[in-house]
């Protein structure tokens, strides 16, 4: 989630009414289960929600190949913020709505990033 | 004083609820056909338990409740038919033949399946489901009082 996120670590505030609402829009920064690993969670962007078409870059070490796809109804599309070294719906797929944990809105640590997470780096 | 340790009290009772809902287990009801003959068409009321779901105890055979991963905010009630590496075969569809496909349960995933295979969307149409949509396993039935008592294997 470079550059937004702290490779060594970063702490972050994150809220669950958004999630439980519905009320997520993409371009926010989310936590959810992860569908290979169900103890893990993991952090990425929302990109997409069902019924959005996505064109994404299938493998930006190869190439500049796009597909494009919509996501289905019950699920979300979301990405890493450094494309080059990220697992995220490009491998395992959409994400079924209902493995989000949270919305994280705000950075702690480390020190120098403390405030609101940015929207993604164009 | 009197009010203040009453509502303390109540305050309590509600935490305790809460952590025994989110932890311990939950009473859910469910109702359709695609459990028949395990469970009521109108209606049963079960006892689910989220201990085995998050300590990954779950076993072939077992009723478990999710997440639908077409709508989140809808609680499913299937059998367990298969954890991740299992090889599962499968009737595509029971109502137009008998063919049959065969598919190996995706890392993190399981296969689910209703006891009615004519009348059920289950992971045959939404394919395996992600571990982390399930909410509990089914142990007791509550409701209806005939059916008062442990939930059975899967009927041949």
């Amino acid at each position: 989630m470079l550059p937004t996120l702290n490779v060594t670590g970063s702490m972050l505030l994150v809220e669950r009414i958004s999630t439980r609402t519905g009320k997520l829009r993409p371009g926010d920064v989310v936590i959810f289960r992860s569908p290979e690993a169900p103890r893990k969670i993991v952090c990425k962007r929302l990109i997409g929600l069902e019924g959005d078409q996505i064109t994404y870059v299938v493998d930006p070490q190869s190439g500049d190949r796009c597909e494009t796809i919509v996501v289905p109804k019950g699920h979300v599309w979301v990405e890493g913020d450094y494309i080059y070294n990220t697992k995220d719906s490009r491998n395992f797929g959409a994400l079924p709505y209902g493995l989000l944990e949270g919305r994280a809105f705000w950075t702690l640590l480390p020190r120098k990033d403390f405030g609101p997470l940015t929207p993604k780096p164009e | 004083m009197g009010e203040w340790s009453s509502f303390t009290a109540v305050v309590r009772g509600l935490c305790l609820l809460y952590v025994t809902n989110k932890y311990l287990g939950t009473v859910t009801i469910t109702y359709g056909p695609s459990m028949l003959p395990t469970l009521n068409v109108t209606g049963s009321m079960l006892l689910v338990e989220r201990i085995s779901t998050r300590t990954g105890k779950l076993r072939p055979g077992d009723v478990v409740i999710f997440r639908s991963p077409e709508a989140p905010r809808k609680i499913v009630c299937k059998r367990l038919i298969g954890l991740e590496g299992d090889q599962i075969t499968y009737v595509v569809d029971p109502q137009s033949g008998d063919r049959c496909e065969t598919i190996v349960v995706p890392k993190g995933h399981v296969w689910v399946e209703g006891d009615y295979i004519y009348n059920t969307k289950d992971s045959r149409n939404f394919g395996a489901l992600p571990y982390g949509l399930l909410e509990g396993r089914a142990f007791w039935t509550l409701l209806p009082r005939k059916d008062f008592g442990p939930l059975t294997p899967k009927p041949e």
